[in-house]
Protein backbone atom coordinates (compact mmCIF):
# COMPACT_ATOMS: atom_id res chain seq x y z
CA UNK A 1 0.00 0.00 0.00
CA UNK A 2 1.46 3.44 -1.09
CA UNK A 3 1.32 6.21 1.39
CA UNK A 4 -0.58 8.26 -0.68
CA UNK A 5 -3.94 5.92 0.25
CA UNK A 6 -4.31 6.57 3.51
CA UNK A 7 -7.99 4.74 4.09
CA UNK A 8 -10.14 5.65 6.65
CA UNK A 9 -8.68 2.60 8.87
CA UNK A 10 -5.38 3.50 8.37
CA UNK A 11 -6.05 7.16 9.63
CA UNK A 12 -7.24 5.43 13.21
CA UNK A 13 -4.41 3.38 12.95
CA UNK A 14 -2.06 6.99 12.83
CA UNK A 15 -4.40 8.12 15.75
CA UNK A 16 -3.38 5.47 17.57
CA UNK A 17 0.21 5.19 17.11
CA UNK A 18 0.76 8.94 17.66
CA UNK A 19 -1.27 8.59 21.03
CA UNK A 20 0.86 5.85 22.40
CA UNK A 21 4.00 7.63 20.83
CA UNK A 22 3.05 10.46 23.39
CA UNK A 23 2.17 8.42 26.18
CA UNK A 24 5.12 6.21 25.65
CA UNK A 25 7.60 9.74 26.00
CA UNK A 26 5.82 11.23 28.50
CA UNK A 27 5.76 8.04 30.84
CA UNK A 28 9.23 7.15 29.74
CA UNK A 29 10.54 10.82 30.75
CA UNK A 30 9.45 9.90 34.82
CA UNK A 31 11.16 6.42 34.29
CA UNK A 32 14.23 7.89 33.15
CA UNK A 33 14.11 10.52 36.01
CA UNK A 34 12.97 7.62 38.48
CA UNK A 35 15.90 5.70 37.05
CA UNK A 36 14.04 2.99 35.96
CA UNK A 37 14.90 2.43 32.20
CA UNK A 38 15.90 -1.18 32.30
CA UNK A 39 12.57 -1.98 34.15
CA UNK A 40 10.63 -1.41 31.02
CA UNK A 41 12.79 -3.59 29.03
CA UNK A 42 12.20 -6.32 31.33
CA UNK A 43 8.45 -5.50 31.34
CA UNK A 44 7.79 -5.31 27.72
CA UNK A 45 10.04 -8.56 27.22
CA UNK A 46 7.39 -10.58 30.33
CA UNK A 47 4.72 -9.55 28.70
CA UNK A 48 4.94 -12.73 26.52
CA UNK A 49 3.79 -15.17 28.38
CA UNK A 50 0.95 -13.26 29.92
CA UNK A 51 -0.39 -13.10 25.66
CA UNK A 52 0.56 -16.47 25.19
CA UNK A 53 -1.64 -17.57 28.54
CA UNK A 54 -4.10 -14.98 27.70
CA UNK A 55 -4.37 -16.77 24.09
CA UNK A 56 -4.50 -20.31 25.36
CA UNK A 57 -7.27 -18.52 27.86
CA UNK A 58 -9.34 -17.02 25.32
CA UNK A 59 -9.66 -20.07 23.69
CA UNK A 60 -10.27 -22.59 26.00
CA UNK A 61 -13.22 -20.20 27.36
CA UNK A 62 -14.32 -19.69 23.91
CA UNK A 63 -13.98 -16.00 23.60
CA UNK A 64 -11.46 -16.50 20.50
CA UNK A 65 -7.40 -16.26 21.33
CA UNK A 66 -7.22 -13.23 19.69
CA UNK A 67 -9.40 -10.74 21.53
CA UNK A 68 -7.71 -7.32 22.23
CA UNK A 69 -8.01 -6.80 25.79
CA UNK A 70 -7.98 -10.11 26.62
CA UNK A 71 -4.24 -10.25 25.42
CA UNK A 72 -3.38 -6.70 26.71
CA UNK A 73 -4.33 -7.61 30.13
CA UNK A 74 -2.66 -10.83 30.16
CA UNK A 75 0.61 -9.06 29.26
CA UNK A 76 -0.37 -6.59 31.56
CA UNK A 77 -0.11 -9.15 34.54
CA UNK A 78 3.20 -10.96 33.96
CA UNK A 79 4.62 -7.75 32.80
CA UNK A 80 3.63 -6.33 36.64
CA UNK A 81 4.43 -9.63 38.27
CA UNK A 82 8.40 -9.40 36.29
CA UNK A 83 8.35 -5.56 37.40
CA UNK A 84 7.96 -6.98 41.19
CA UNK A 85 10.01 -9.73 41.00
CA UNK A 86 13.11 -7.34 40.11
CA UNK A 87 12.34 -4.96 43.19
CA UNK A 88 12.09 -7.87 45.50
CA UNK A 89 15.13 -9.46 43.82
CA UNK A 90 17.09 -6.38 43.85
CA UNK A 91 16.53 -5.93 47.46
CA UNK A 92 18.81 -9.01 48.34
CA UNK A 93 22.32 -8.56 48.62
CA UNK A 94 24.05 -11.05 46.74
CA UNK A 95 21.77 -10.31 43.71
CA UNK A 96 22.08 -6.70 43.38
CA UNK A 97 20.13 -4.44 40.37
CA UNK A 98 21.69 -5.71 37.48
CA UNK A 99 21.18 -9.31 38.38
CA UNK A 100 17.17 -9.04 39.41
CA UNK A 101 16.73 -7.42 36.39
CA UNK A 102 18.66 -10.56 34.26
CA UNK A 103 17.23 -13.03 36.24
CA UNK A 104 13.57 -11.71 35.39
CA UNK A 105 14.16 -11.39 32.15
CA UNK A 106 15.19 -14.43 31.29
CA UNK A 107 13.15 -16.03 33.75
CA UNK A 108 10.27 -14.21 32.15
CA UNK A 109 11.20 -14.66 28.35
CA UNK A 110 12.05 -18.25 28.86
CA UNK A 111 8.56 -18.95 30.29
CA UNK A 112 7.31 -17.20 26.88
CA UNK A 113 9.08 -18.90 24.69
CA UNK A 114 8.00 -22.47 26.05
CA UNK A 115 4.21 -21.19 26.26
CA UNK A 116 4.86 -19.52 22.79
CA UNK A 117 5.61 -23.09 21.79
CA UNK A 118 2.60 -24.17 23.38
CA UNK A 119 0.36 -21.82 20.95
CA UNK A 120 2.10 -22.69 18.61
CA UNK A 121 1.24 -26.69 18.42
CA UNK A 122 -2.71 -25.05 19.42
CA UNK A 123 -4.79 -26.25 16.56
CA UNK A 124 -5.98 -22.35 16.15
CA UNK A 125 -2.70 -20.69 17.20
CA UNK A 126 -0.60 -21.56 14.14
CA UNK A 127 -2.01 -19.25 11.82
CA UNK A 128 1.07 -17.06 13.65
CA UNK A 129 -1.28 -14.40 14.57
CA UNK A 130 0.45 -13.78 17.77
CA UNK A 131 3.74 -13.34 16.01
CA UNK A 132 3.10 -9.76 14.96
CA UNK A 133 3.36 -9.00 18.60
CA UNK A 134 7.15 -10.05 19.06
CA UNK A 135 8.28 -7.35 16.14
CA UNK A 136 5.24 -4.82 16.00
CA UNK A 137 2.93 -4.21 13.00
CA UNK A 138 0.58 -1.58 12.91
CA UNK A 139 -0.97 -2.73 9.61
CA UNK A 140 -2.07 -5.94 11.39
CA UNK A 141 -4.15 -3.71 13.88
CA UNK A 142 -7.86 -3.56 13.31
CA UNK A 143 -10.48 -1.65 14.44
CA UNK A 144 -11.04 -2.50 17.63
CA UNK A 145 -7.25 -2.84 18.84
CA UNK A 146 -7.26 1.15 17.70
CA UNK A 147 -10.00 1.79 20.33
CA UNK A 148 -8.40 -0.45 23.23
CA UNK A 149 -4.95 1.43 22.89
CA UNK A 150 -6.70 4.55 22.78
CA UNK A 151 -9.07 3.51 25.91
CA UNK A 152 -5.37 2.66 27.32
CA UNK A 153 -3.25 5.28 26.67
CA UNK A 154 -6.28 8.56 27.63
CA UNK A 155 -6.66 6.46 31.32
CA UNK A 156 -2.59 6.51 31.33
CA UNK A 157 -2.48 9.74 30.31
CA UNK A 158 -4.87 11.28 32.75
CA UNK A 159 -3.43 9.83 36.15
CA UNK A 160 0.10 11.21 34.74
CA UNK A 161 -0.93 14.39 34.72
CA UNK A 162 -2.50 14.36 38.00
CA UNK A 163 -0.07 12.80 39.87
CA UNK A 164 2.82 14.25 37.79
CA UNK A 165 4.22 16.82 40.78
CA UNK A 166 4.52 13.61 43.40
CA UNK A 167 5.76 11.67 40.84
CA UNK A 168 8.43 13.90 39.99
CA UNK A 169 9.66 14.69 43.38
CA UNK A 170 10.24 10.85 44.24
CA UNK A 171 12.10 11.16 41.06
CA UNK A 172 14.21 13.67 41.38
CA UNK A 173 14.47 13.82 45.27
CA UNK A 174 13.65 10.45 46.66
CA UNK A 175 14.74 11.50 50.59
CA UNK A 176 13.12 14.79 50.56
CA UNK A 177 9.83 13.22 49.24
CA UNK A 178 10.00 11.00 52.18
CA UNK A 179 10.61 13.49 55.11
CA UNK A 180 7.58 15.67 52.93
CA UNK A 181 4.93 12.52 54.04
CA UNK A 182 4.79 11.42 50.57
CA UNK A 183 3.60 7.50 49.67
CA UNK A 184 7.17 6.71 48.22
CA UNK A 185 6.34 2.66 47.77
CA UNK A 186 2.57 3.46 46.40
CA UNK A 187 4.05 6.13 43.87
CA UNK A 188 6.45 3.89 42.61
CA UNK A 189 3.80 1.00 42.23
CA UNK A 190 2.04 3.94 40.38
CA UNK A 191 5.19 4.31 38.13
CA UNK A 192 5.42 0.75 37.58
CA UNK A 193 1.79 0.52 37.01
CA UNK A 194 1.88 3.33 34.11
CA UNK A 195 5.17 2.44 32.57
CA UNK A 196 3.31 -2.08 32.52
CA UNK A 197 0.51 0.62 30.71
CA UNK A 198 2.65 2.26 28.15
CA UNK A 199 4.08 -1.09 27.44
CA UNK A 200 1.19 -3.05 27.14
CA UNK A 201 -0.32 -0.04 24.95
CA UNK A 202 2.43 0.03 22.78
CA UNK A 203 3.15 -3.93 22.12
CA UNK A 204 1.25 -4.21 18.85
CA UNK A 205 2.51 -1.41 17.18
CA UNK A 206 6.24 -1.32 18.38
CA UNK A 207 6.23 -5.50 19.70
CA UNK A 208 7.43 -6.27 22.75
CA UNK A 209 11.19 -6.66 22.41
CA UNK A 210 11.61 -3.09 20.47
CA UNK A 211 8.97 -1.39 22.95
CA UNK A 212 11.43 0.10 25.49
CA UNK A 213 12.92 2.10 23.23
CA UNK A 214 10.06 4.06 22.28
CA UNK A 215 10.26 4.77 26.39
CA UNK A 216 13.43 5.32 26.40
CA UNK A 217 15.01 7.34 23.57
CA UNK A 218 12.50 9.86 22.86
CA UNK A 219 12.62 11.14 27.19
CA UNK A 220 16.40 10.69 26.78
CA UNK A 221 16.33 13.12 23.33
CA UNK A 222 14.28 15.32 25.40
CA UNK A 223 16.31 15.49 28.26
CA UNK A 224 19.34 16.42 25.82
CA UNK A 225 17.27 19.56 24.76
CA UNK A 226 15.74 20.37 28.38
CA UNK A 227 19.24 20.82 29.12
CA UNK A 228 19.75 23.48 27.19
CA UNK A 229 16.35 25.23 28.00
CA UNK A 230 16.87 24.95 31.78
CA UNK A 231 15.19 21.52 32.10
CA UNK A 232 11.70 22.28 33.25
CA UNK A 233 10.14 18.79 33.84
CA UNK A 234 6.81 20.09 32.53
CA UNK A 235 8.76 21.08 29.14
CA UNK A 236 10.55 18.20 29.33
CA UNK A 237 7.57 15.91 29.31
CA UNK A 238 5.64 17.68 26.19
CA UNK A 239 9.07 17.63 24.30
CA UNK A 240 9.59 13.76 24.72
CA UNK A 241 5.89 13.46 23.98
CA UNK A 242 6.07 15.49 20.65
CA UNK A 243 9.09 13.15 19.74
CA UNK A 244 7.27 10.08 20.50
CA UNK A 245 4.67 11.09 18.91
CA UNK A 246 6.45 12.08 15.72
CA UNK A 247 8.57 8.89 15.94
CA UNK A 248 5.91 6.68 15.67
CA UNK A 249 4.19 8.65 12.63
CA UNK A 250 7.37 8.25 11.03
CA UNK A 251 7.27 3.76 11.49
CA UNK A 252 3.76 3.49 10.37
CA UNK A 253 4.23 5.54 7.30
CA UNK A 254 7.63 3.73 6.76
CA UNK A 255 6.09 0.49 7.39
CA UNK A 256 3.00 1.40 4.98
CA UNK A 257 4.95 2.32 1.75
CA UNK A 258 7.82 0.03 1.86
CA UNK A 259 6.85 -3.36 1.94
CA UNK A 260 8.23 -5.80 4.76
CA UNK A 261 9.40 -2.90 7.16
CA UNK A 262 8.15 -3.60 10.65
CA UNK A 263 6.11 -0.60 12.30
CA UNK A 264 7.95 -1.15 15.51
CA UNK A 265 11.87 -1.20 13.99
CA UNK A 266 11.09 1.79 11.80
CA UNK A 267 9.95 4.20 14.94
CA UNK A 268 12.46 2.67 17.03
CA UNK A 269 15.22 4.10 14.57
CA UNK A 270 13.32 7.06 14.12
CA UNK A 271 13.25 7.34 17.88
CA UNK A 272 17.09 6.63 18.19
CA UNK A 273 17.95 9.09 15.43
CA UNK A 274 16.55 11.51 17.19
CA UNK A 275 18.31 11.05 20.26
CA UNK A 276 21.77 10.66 18.62
CA UNK A 277 21.17 13.89 16.74
CA UNK A 278 20.43 16.19 20.00
CA UNK A 279 23.81 15.20 21.49
CA UNK A 280 25.38 17.79 20.79
CA UNK A 281 22.88 19.91 22.02
CA UNK A 282 23.79 18.52 25.33
CA UNK A 283 27.38 18.76 25.12
CA UNK A 284 27.11 22.19 24.06
CA UNK A 285 24.86 22.57 27.09
CA UNK A 286 27.30 20.76 29.36
CA UNK A 287 30.29 23.30 28.12
CA UNK A 288 28.42 26.43 28.77
CA UNK A 289 27.17 25.17 32.02
CA UNK A 290 31.13 24.53 33.12
CA UNK A 291 32.04 27.73 31.62
CA UNK B 1 23.05 -43.98 16.95
CA UNK B 2 19.38 -44.36 17.25
CA UNK B 3 17.02 -42.01 16.07
CA UNK B 4 16.74 -40.72 19.48
CA UNK B 5 20.05 -40.17 20.44
CA UNK B 6 20.81 -38.39 17.46
CA UNK B 7 18.39 -35.53 17.48
CA UNK B 8 19.64 -35.62 22.07
CA UNK B 9 23.17 -36.01 22.13
CA UNK B 10 23.37 -32.99 19.75
CA UNK B 11 21.24 -30.66 21.70
CA UNK B 12 22.20 -31.54 24.67
CA UNK B 13 26.04 -30.87 24.08
CA UNK B 14 25.03 -27.84 22.35
CA UNK B 15 23.53 -26.99 25.81
CA UNK B 16 25.90 -28.05 27.33
CA UNK B 17 28.55 -25.92 25.49
CA UNK B 18 27.09 -22.96 25.63
CA UNK B 19 26.79 -23.44 29.23
CA UNK B 20 30.75 -23.55 29.34
CA UNK B 21 31.29 -20.45 27.55
CA UNK B 22 28.36 -17.95 28.66
CA UNK B 23 28.02 -19.56 31.97
CA UNK B 24 31.66 -19.04 32.93
CA UNK B 25 32.05 -15.92 31.33
CA UNK B 26 29.12 -14.55 33.08
CA UNK B 27 30.59 -15.43 36.58
CA UNK B 28 32.55 -12.23 35.71
CA UNK B 29 29.85 -9.99 34.14
CA UNK B 30 27.76 -10.53 37.59
CA UNK B 31 30.87 -9.68 40.09
CA UNK B 32 31.31 -6.41 37.78
CA UNK B 33 27.86 -5.86 38.32
CA UNK B 34 27.46 -5.94 34.43
CA UNK B 35 24.95 -8.54 34.06
CA UNK B 36 22.90 -6.51 31.54
CA UNK B 37 25.91 -5.98 29.11
CA UNK B 38 25.69 -9.44 27.91
CA UNK B 39 21.57 -9.03 27.61
CA UNK B 40 22.58 -5.78 25.74
CA UNK B 41 25.48 -7.57 23.24
CA UNK B 42 23.44 -10.16 22.71
CA UNK B 43 20.43 -7.94 21.13
CA UNK B 44 23.37 -5.57 19.21
CA UNK B 45 25.02 -8.53 17.09
CA UNK B 46 21.73 -9.14 15.58
CA UNK B 47 22.65 -6.25 12.07
CA UNK B 48 26.12 -7.65 12.17
CA UNK B 49 24.73 -11.65 11.40
CA UNK B 50 22.42 -10.22 9.15
CA UNK B 51 25.00 -8.34 7.30
CA UNK B 52 27.62 -10.78 7.21
CA UNK B 53 24.91 -13.20 5.94
CA UNK B 54 24.04 -10.68 3.08
CA UNK B 55 27.34 -9.77 2.15
CA UNK B 56 28.55 -13.41 1.73
CA UNK B 57 25.67 -14.94 0.41
CA UNK B 58 25.29 -17.70 2.09
CA UNK B 59 25.08 -18.67 5.85
CA UNK B 60 28.60 -18.44 5.75
CA UNK B 61 29.58 -18.54 9.74
CA UNK B 62 32.94 -16.54 9.39
CA UNK B 63 31.14 -13.98 7.52
CA UNK B 64 28.28 -13.79 10.07
CA UNK B 65 31.12 -14.30 13.13
CA UNK B 66 32.95 -10.91 12.02
CA UNK B 67 30.11 -8.72 11.20
CA UNK B 68 28.27 -9.63 14.68
CA UNK B 69 31.73 -9.34 16.27
CA UNK B 70 32.24 -5.80 14.61
CA UNK B 71 28.37 -4.88 15.51
CA UNK B 72 29.10 -5.85 19.04
CA UNK B 73 32.38 -3.98 19.37
CA UNK B 74 29.89 -0.95 17.61
CA UNK B 75 26.96 -0.98 20.18
CA UNK B 76 29.85 -0.98 23.19
CA UNK B 77 31.44 1.69 21.45
CA UNK B 78 28.57 3.68 21.18
CA UNK B 79 26.87 2.93 24.39
CA UNK B 80 30.36 4.28 26.28
CA UNK B 81 30.08 7.76 23.71
CA UNK B 82 26.28 8.21 24.56
CA UNK B 83 27.23 8.00 28.43
CA UNK B 84 30.14 10.03 28.56
CA UNK B 85 28.16 12.85 26.06
CA UNK B 86 24.99 13.26 27.90
CA UNK B 87 25.41 11.76 31.56
CA UNK B 88 22.58 9.43 30.88
CA UNK B 89 22.43 6.57 33.24
CA UNK B 90 24.43 3.35 32.01
CA UNK B 91 21.35 1.23 32.09
CA UNK B 92 19.38 3.61 29.79
CA UNK B 93 22.29 4.69 27.70
CA UNK B 94 22.22 0.63 26.80
CA UNK B 95 18.64 0.46 26.23
CA UNK B 96 19.14 3.13 24.16
CA UNK B 97 22.26 1.91 21.39
CA UNK B 98 20.92 -1.80 22.03
CA UNK B 99 17.13 -1.55 20.90
CA UNK B 100 18.75 0.57 17.94
CA UNK B 101 20.97 -1.83 16.71
CA UNK B 102 18.26 -4.48 17.03
CA UNK B 103 15.39 -2.73 15.32
CA UNK B 104 18.55 -2.59 12.25
CA UNK B 105 19.04 -6.39 12.48
CA UNK B 106 15.31 -6.48 12.18
CA UNK B 107 14.63 -4.17 9.23
CA UNK B 108 17.83 -5.97 7.20
CA UNK B 109 15.89 -9.37 8.20
CA UNK B 110 12.77 -8.33 6.72
CA UNK B 111 13.38 -6.13 3.49
CA UNK B 112 16.43 -7.78 2.28
CA UNK B 113 14.69 -11.20 1.88
CA UNK B 114 17.44 -13.27 4.32
CA UNK B 115 13.87 -13.96 5.52
CA UNK B 116 13.38 -16.93 3.00
CA UNK B 117 16.29 -18.55 4.88
CA UNK B 118 16.63 -19.88 8.43
CA UNK B 119 17.52 -17.12 9.86
CA UNK B 120 14.49 -15.42 10.93
CA UNK B 121 13.72 -13.30 13.92
CA UNK B 122 12.10 -15.85 15.90
CA UNK B 123 14.55 -18.31 15.52
CA UNK B 124 16.68 -15.50 16.77
CA UNK B 125 15.22 -14.61 19.96
CA UNK B 126 13.73 -18.02 20.95
CA UNK B 127 17.21 -20.22 19.35
CA UNK B 128 15.61 -23.81 18.02
CA UNK B 129 18.25 -25.97 20.35
CA UNK B 130 15.32 -28.86 18.74
CA UNK B 131 16.59 -28.83 14.93
CA UNK B 132 20.44 -29.63 16.13
CA UNK B 133 20.51 -33.62 14.53
CA UNK B 134 23.24 -35.69 13.62
CA UNK B 135 23.10 -37.13 10.02
CA UNK B 136 25.22 -39.67 9.20
CA UNK B 137 27.33 -38.83 6.55
CA UNK B 138 27.00 -40.69 3.57
CA UNK B 139 30.85 -41.07 2.85
CA UNK B 140 33.72 -40.08 5.17
CA UNK B 141 34.34 -40.11 8.52
CA UNK B 142 31.53 -40.03 11.22
CA UNK B 143 32.54 -36.96 12.42
CA UNK B 144 31.19 -34.79 9.20
CA UNK B 145 28.10 -35.37 10.40
CA UNK B 146 28.10 -33.28 13.15
CA UNK B 147 26.34 -30.12 13.01
CA UNK B 148 28.50 -27.15 12.49
CA UNK B 149 26.95 -24.94 15.61
CA UNK B 150 28.48 -27.29 17.77
CA UNK B 151 32.17 -26.58 16.64
CA UNK B 152 31.43 -22.75 16.70
CA UNK B 153 30.15 -23.29 20.59
CA UNK B 154 33.14 -26.01 21.18
CA UNK B 155 35.96 -23.04 20.10
CA UNK B 156 33.72 -20.40 22.22
CA UNK B 157 33.87 -22.73 25.03
CA UNK B 158 37.26 -23.40 24.35
CA UNK B 159 37.99 -19.65 24.59
CA UNK B 160 36.22 -18.91 27.42
CA UNK B 161 38.03 -21.08 29.47
CA UNK B 162 41.43 -19.85 28.22
CA UNK B 163 40.72 -16.74 29.50
CA UNK B 164 39.43 -18.15 32.65
CA UNK B 165 42.57 -20.30 33.22
CA UNK B 166 45.27 -17.40 31.65
CA UNK B 167 43.66 -14.35 32.96
CA UNK B 168 41.56 -15.30 36.36
CA UNK B 169 43.96 -13.66 38.90
CA UNK B 170 43.37 -10.52 37.00
CA UNK B 171 39.54 -10.32 36.23
CA UNK B 172 39.05 -11.56 39.96
CA UNK B 173 41.25 -8.45 40.80
CA UNK B 174 39.52 -6.15 38.85
CA UNK B 175 35.92 -7.20 39.39
CA UNK B 176 36.47 -6.92 43.06
CA UNK B 177 38.55 -3.63 43.40
CA UNK B 178 39.55 -1.52 39.84
CA UNK B 179 41.25 1.14 41.52
CA UNK B 180 43.55 -0.89 43.11
CA UNK B 181 43.80 -3.79 39.78
CA UNK B 182 44.76 -0.15 37.90
CA UNK B 183 47.56 0.69 40.47
CA UNK B 184 48.96 -2.33 41.01
CA UNK B 185 49.51 -2.41 37.48
CA UNK B 186 47.37 -5.37 35.96
CA UNK B 187 46.86 -4.10 32.91
CA UNK B 188 42.38 -3.43 33.42
CA UNK B 189 41.93 -1.73 30.11
CA UNK B 190 43.47 -4.82 28.52
CA UNK B 191 41.76 -7.31 30.69
CA UNK B 192 38.05 -5.40 30.42
CA UNK B 193 38.41 -5.68 26.48
CA UNK B 194 39.95 -9.23 26.36
CA UNK B 195 36.63 -10.02 28.61
CA UNK B 196 33.98 -8.41 25.99
CA UNK B 197 35.64 -9.61 22.79
CA UNK B 198 35.55 -13.46 24.51
CA UNK B 199 32.16 -12.50 25.72
CA UNK B 200 30.75 -11.27 21.97
CA UNK B 201 32.52 -14.18 20.70
CA UNK B 202 30.76 -16.95 22.83
CA UNK B 203 27.20 -14.95 22.64
CA UNK B 204 27.73 -14.92 18.97
CA UNK B 205 28.89 -18.35 18.66
CA UNK B 206 26.06 -19.69 20.87
CA UNK B 207 23.02 -17.28 19.25
CA UNK B 208 22.38 -19.15 16.60
CA UNK B 209 22.11 -22.71 18.35
CA UNK B 210 20.62 -21.56 21.04
CA UNK B 211 18.95 -18.50 20.93
CA UNK B 212 19.20 -15.13 23.24
CA UNK B 213 16.75 -15.82 25.40
CA UNK B 214 19.51 -18.90 26.34
CA UNK B 215 22.02 -17.28 26.31
CA UNK B 216 20.99 -14.30 28.73
CA UNK B 217 20.02 -16.66 30.90
CA UNK B 218 23.42 -17.93 30.63
CA UNK B 219 24.89 -15.11 31.36
CA UNK B 220 23.45 -13.82 34.64
CA UNK B 221 21.92 -16.96 36.11
CA UNK B 222 24.27 -20.19 36.92
CA UNK B 223 26.80 -17.19 38.53
CA UNK B 224 23.59 -15.91 40.81
CA UNK B 225 22.80 -19.54 41.50
CA UNK B 226 26.27 -20.54 42.54
CA UNK B 227 26.94 -17.10 44.38
CA UNK B 228 25.67 -17.39 47.69
CA UNK B 229 27.12 -20.85 48.92
CA UNK B 230 31.10 -20.33 47.00
CA UNK B 231 34.00 -19.32 49.23
CA UNK B 232 36.13 -17.94 46.35
CA UNK B 233 35.78 -17.04 43.24
CA UNK B 234 37.21 -20.90 41.34
CA UNK B 235 34.45 -21.89 43.69
CA UNK B 236 32.04 -19.82 41.97
CA UNK B 237 33.42 -20.66 38.80
CA UNK B 238 33.29 -24.61 39.21
CA UNK B 239 29.55 -24.55 41.22
CA UNK B 240 27.91 -22.40 38.44
CA UNK B 241 29.13 -24.61 35.38
CA UNK B 242 27.77 -27.83 37.28
CA UNK B 243 24.82 -26.33 38.50
CA UNK B 244 24.18 -24.74 35.32
CA UNK B 245 25.06 -27.70 33.32
CA UNK B 246 22.65 -30.02 35.04
CA UNK B 247 20.20 -27.62 34.62
CA UNK B 248 20.41 -27.37 31.01
CA UNK B 249 19.81 -31.25 30.70
CA UNK B 250 17.04 -31.44 32.95
CA UNK B 251 15.55 -28.67 30.96
CA UNK B 252 16.36 -29.75 27.65
CA UNK B 253 14.41 -33.18 28.53
CA UNK B 254 11.77 -31.41 30.23
CA UNK B 255 10.77 -29.95 27.06
CA UNK B 256 11.86 -31.86 24.40
CA UNK B 257 10.21 -35.01 26.37
CA UNK B 258 7.23 -32.81 27.08
CA UNK B 259 4.29 -35.01 25.16
CA UNK B 260 4.80 -37.85 28.12
CA UNK B 261 6.89 -35.73 30.95
CA UNK B 262 4.29 -32.72 31.10
CA UNK B 263 1.49 -33.96 29.26
CA UNK B 264 1.46 -31.60 26.49
CA UNK B 265 0.48 -31.71 22.71
CA UNK B 266 3.76 -31.09 21.66
CA UNK B 267 7.79 -30.75 22.48
CA UNK B 268 8.28 -27.19 23.65
CA UNK B 269 10.84 -24.79 23.11
CA UNK B 270 13.94 -26.23 24.86
CA UNK B 271 16.11 -23.19 25.44
CA UNK B 272 13.11 -21.29 27.17
CA UNK B 273 12.56 -23.88 29.58
CA UNK B 274 16.23 -24.28 30.41
CA UNK B 275 16.33 -20.29 31.14
CA UNK B 276 12.70 -20.56 32.72
CA UNK B 277 14.55 -23.25 35.18
CA UNK B 278 17.78 -21.24 35.65
CA UNK B 279 15.79 -17.89 36.81
CA UNK B 280 13.68 -19.94 38.89
CA UNK B 281 16.64 -21.67 40.58
CA UNK B 282 18.11 -18.29 41.39
CA UNK B 283 15.49 -17.31 44.32
CA UNK B 284 15.76 -21.19 45.17
CA UNK B 285 19.87 -20.99 45.92
CA UNK B 286 19.46 -17.66 47.85
CA UNK B 287 16.54 -18.70 49.83
CA UNK B 288 18.00 -22.19 50.80
CA UNK B 289 21.06 -20.19 51.74
CA UNK B 290 19.24 -18.05 54.19
CA UNK B 291 17.52 -20.88 55.64
CA UNK B 292 21.32 -22.62 55.96
CA UNK B 293 22.44 -19.84 57.70
CA UNK B 294 19.60 -19.46 59.69
CA UNK B 295 20.20 -22.88 61.37
CA UNK B 296 23.41 -22.57 62.29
Amino acid sequence: MSAGSLGANTLGVLAGCVLFGALAGAVGTFVLARRRALVADVAGHAALPGIALAFLAGEALGLGGRTPWLLLAGGACTALLAAWCVAILSRWRRVGADGALAVSLAGFFGLGAVLFSVVQSHPAGSQGGLRTLLLGSAAAMGHSEVLTLAALACATLVLLVAFSKELALVAFDEEFARTAGLPVRRLDLLLTLLLVAAVVAGMQLAGIVLVVAMLIAPAAAARNIGVWTQGRLGGVTCIAALIGALSAAIGVFASRSTAGVPTGAAMTLAAAATFLATIPLARTADRSARA
Amino acid sequence: MSGSLAIDLPAIAAALLATIACGSLGNWLVLRKEAMTGDAIAHAVLPGLVAGFLVSGARSAVAMFIGAALAGAAAVLLTTFVRRSTRLEAGAALGIVFTAFFALGVLLLETQGARQVDLDPECVLFGSLETLFYAAPQDGPWIAGVPRELWALAAAATLALGLNIAFGKELAAHAFDPIHARLAGRAPLLVERALLAVVTAAIVASFTAVGSVLVLALLACPALIAAPHARSVRGQLALSLVIGGALAIGGYFLAAHAERLLGSRSALNAAGMIAALMALAVPCSHALRALVSRRA
